[in-house]
């Protein structure tokens, strides 16, 4: 069983300007993400690895590089058209949660529909079913601030499935939890991306979820070190793997190395602890 | 995005901050209040205004004048050709009558005369008008003659009965303050349509006492005292006798019972006040000194006025009157409304305030709504229905407030009113008045502020980063 090539991103450059300095937060990227494929981009905080799913999201355009998700090339979207993009491709998975607290569970799950513009009887039957499948249909009347953390991200998670999208990103999904519910809610997550073939991209700093994964990006300081295949991303990519590698990691090491020494990784840690105060 | 799921979601949205929101409207509230009240009080004076003007005398009325000396010397000199003054005579008033936008024309024929009832004696001008004309005199007892009715019978007006004073002392009610003892409707009043005769029979009298046969040389012609009539009162004008209103001092008759009637008196001697032709003959019509001509609209009163004094007659009307106090009222109105206006201003910036800060207070939620394909225009929707709707709010309330304090005021102005009224005669109403078209404006005008000020920070709103959404507090 072959995947279909979903997210093709080439030579991928993001380059930010923090006062007189240049910082390179990816520095030339390639990767491609098969369809059904549960891929985890693995780094430590300020890698890159959080401005590479920006960027997969259309939430920042890049400085360089093309993006192409299902055939489409994000990287040269206006803002509306990108919105656009999301509402009909994307699901999103955040950090912390990020339910809206006026709303209770349903009609937060049901909210992406809302944006398409679908009756609110049939979206929360939509939404319903989904809810189900994350165990939190007892929740659909409760308000946010009634619900545990792992409740929350369950929501969370229909909310990002229940438009049916391409491809859902996560950005460290499991950073608020405890150890327990983070393990029920990665299960969950593999699951539905076996269940449904789905989509998934992950950001996570932690190995060990990472290790869920059918597919590891591993980054650092804004390159890809290393690709990793789960028994399930081999039998998705098959010989494409091998080529993967070659794009991945031979692309990347072929980039010349543009700054060197003191000046850039000075200037990578003070970005590093702008990123860390926000967190 | 479904309309009904916006403005949910921007109702949700109101509700979950109420004090904030509560404020912002109160803001809106008293803005649109004080423009209504504002706006009342000038639409209210401008009403009283006109009300005292149509109760002097009638604003689609125009009167008409002839036979004086000054038309005489222009009628002349411009035909060059009419030697008569310009009357107003039958046929002039038919040619008034079939002016265009003019609904009927009434003559005013004036004739002085004598009341007298017991000791009581009273002189006044009597005025014939036409039939039309008495229908519309407001009356308190009694009814209009008949149409066509031959019998002359007059309408008092309510200040006439106490206008009677003592023949012999001359005192009346002015001077002794005691109501004269006269009933104008159930007994007999007596009219003397010859008053210079009845004055000379009683200076004869007088002198005949006083110099009895003393110069018997002369022969002096005795003056007989002319013929009293008794004339039935047909009714009184409404109002008691402090109740001024434009016919309080008059009488009125119809017009074509006058004419037979001083024809029966005189025959063929000239009737007093009626011009006489150049060989001092009295003339075969009648010429009236005065007529009102009645114009349909108020429109047309200038119009209607400038073609008759392009005829050659003196035409007033009050519509220079009426024109201009209507354009003072206008000024004082801009000013009114304007001090309101700039209390809704204020109100706008309050709304555009509560915005923005509910948009910052709101950067990652609408970050979320974006990443989750919110489409801009939506999010930008959605603040200007919040901040519509705190318009509308305040657009409603206010308008209940205004009626609040509209009646408060009215209340307050009643009783000045009244003491004013105890003193001298004025016209009563509300000086706060309220029209529909008014609270239609100001609802329209609270909503249209409420979007005005919410546009900025609605643009504001689209425009935040998606990015917002992915960083952690």
């Amino acid at each position: 069983m072959k995947g279909k090539r979903i997210i093709e991103v080439r030579d991928l450059y993001k380059i930010y300007q923090v006062g007189s300095n240049r910082v390179h937060a990816l520095n030339g990227v390639s990767f491609d993400i098969y369809k059904g494929e549960f891929v985890a981009v693995v780094g430590t905080s300020g890698s890159g690895k959080s401005t590479l799913l920006n960027m997969l999201a259309g939430l920042e355009p890049p400085t360089k590089g093309t993006i192409q998700i299902a055939g489409k090339r994000i990287d040269r979207m206006n803002e509306r058209q990108l919105v656009a993009f999301r509402r009909n491709n994307v699901g999103f998975i955040f950090q912390s949660y990020n339910l809206l607290n006026t709303m209770n569970g349903i009609e937060n799950v049901a909210m992406p529909l809302m944006f398409r513009g679908v009756p609110k009887a049939k979206r929360e039957k939509q939404a319903a079913k989904y809810m189900k499948l994350m165990n939190v249909l007892d929740q659909a009347k409760h308000m946010p601030n009634q619900m545990s953390g792992g409740q929350q991200q369950r929501i969370g998670i229909a909310r990002a499935m229940v438009v049916e999208p391409k491809i859902i990103f996560a950005d460290e999904p499991t950073g608020n939890l405890d150890s327990h519910t983070t393990m029920d809610v990665l299960h969950l997550m593999q699951r539905l991306v076996r269940e449904q073939q789905q989509t998934l991209v992950m950001v996570t700093h932690d190995n060990t979820l990472a290790s869920y994964a059918d597919k590891q990006i591993r980054i650092v300081d804004g390159k890809i070190v290393s690709l990793e295949y789960g028994e399930r991303g081999l039998e998705i990519e098959g010989e494409d793997a091998e080529a993967e590698k070659q794009l991945s990691l031979g692309a990347g090491a072929q980039q010349p190395q543009q700054e060197e020494g003191e000046p850039e990784t000075a200037s990578r840690e003070r970005k590093e602890q702008g990123v860390s105060e926000n967190e | 995005m479904k309309f009904k799921d916006l403005l949910g979601l921007s109702i949700s949205n109101l509700k979950r901050r109420k004090l904030r929101t509560f404020l912002t409207v109160l803001g809106v509230i008293i803005g649109t209040a004080s423009i209504i009240v504002m706006v009342s009080l000038g639409i209210g004076q401008s009403e009283l205004q006109m009300e005292l003007i149509s109760a002097s005398s009638s604003l689609t009325t125009v009167s008409v004048y002839g036979g004086s000396s000054g038309m005489y010397y222009s009628g002349s000199s411009q035909s060059g050709q009419s030697e008569e003054p310009l009357y107003i005579t039958d046929e002039v008033m038919e040619q008034f009558a079939s002016l265009p936008h003019v609904t009927g024309a009434s003559p005013m024929l004036n004739y002085y005369v004598i009341a007298k009832q017991g000791a009581y004696e009273n002189n006044f001008n009597l005025v014939g008008v036409s039939h039309e004309y008495m229908e519309n005199i407001p009356l308190g007892e009694g009814s209009v003659p008949k149409a066509g009715d031959k019998q002359l019978s007059l309408i008092y007006g309510n200040m006439i009965q106490r206008d009677f004073s003592n023949a012999k002392t001359g005192e009346g009610y002015w001077s002794t303050g005691e109501e004269p003892d006269v009933d104008l409707v159930n007994r007999p009043v007596f009219i003397i349509f010859d008053p210079d005769r009845y004055y000379q029979s009683q200076n004869q009298n007088q002198s005949a006492q006083d110099m009895t046969g003393a110069e018997s040389g002369e022969t002096v012609q005795p003056v007989t005292p002319p013929k009293k009539y008794i004339i039935p009162t047909a009714g009184i004008v409404e109002g008691g006798p402090e109740d001024w209103n434009q016919y309080s001092y008059s009488v009125y008759c119809d017009v074509d019972a006058l004419k037979s009637q001083l024809k029966t008196v005189f025959r063929k001697d000239p009737i007093p006040g009626q011009p006489t032709n150049k060989k001092g003959k009295p003339l075969s019509y009648f010429v009236y000194d005065q007529a009102e001509v009645y114009v349909d609209d108020m429109d047309n009163v200038k119009e209607v006025q400038d073609m008759i004094t392009s005829m050659g007659f003196q035409a007033m009307s009050n519509v220079e009157w009426v024109e201009s106090s209507q354009k003072q009222m206008q000024a004082q109105q801009a000013v009114l409304g304007g001090i309101g206006a700039v209390s809704l201003l204020v109100a706008a910036i309050g709304i555009a305030n509560t915005m923005m800060m509910s948009i910052y207070e709101r950067t990652k939620e609408i970050g979320v709504m974006k990443v989750l394909g919110c489409d801009m225009d939506n999010i930008r929707d959605m603040f200007l229905l919040e901040s519509g709707f705190i318009g509308l709010m305040g657009g409603v309330l206010g308008v209940l407030c205004s009626y609040l304090i509209s009646r408060i005021i009215n209340a307050l102005y009643l009783r000045q009113q009244m003491q004013e009224a105890a003193m001298y005669g004025t016209v009563m109403g509300d000086i706060s008045r309220i029209p529909l078209w008014l609270v239609g404006i100001a609802l329209v005008f609270a909503v249209l502020v409420g979007m005005l000020a919410g546009f900025f920070p609605a643009k504001r709103a689209m425009k935040l980063s998606a990015l917002s959404a992915i960083r952690n507090e």
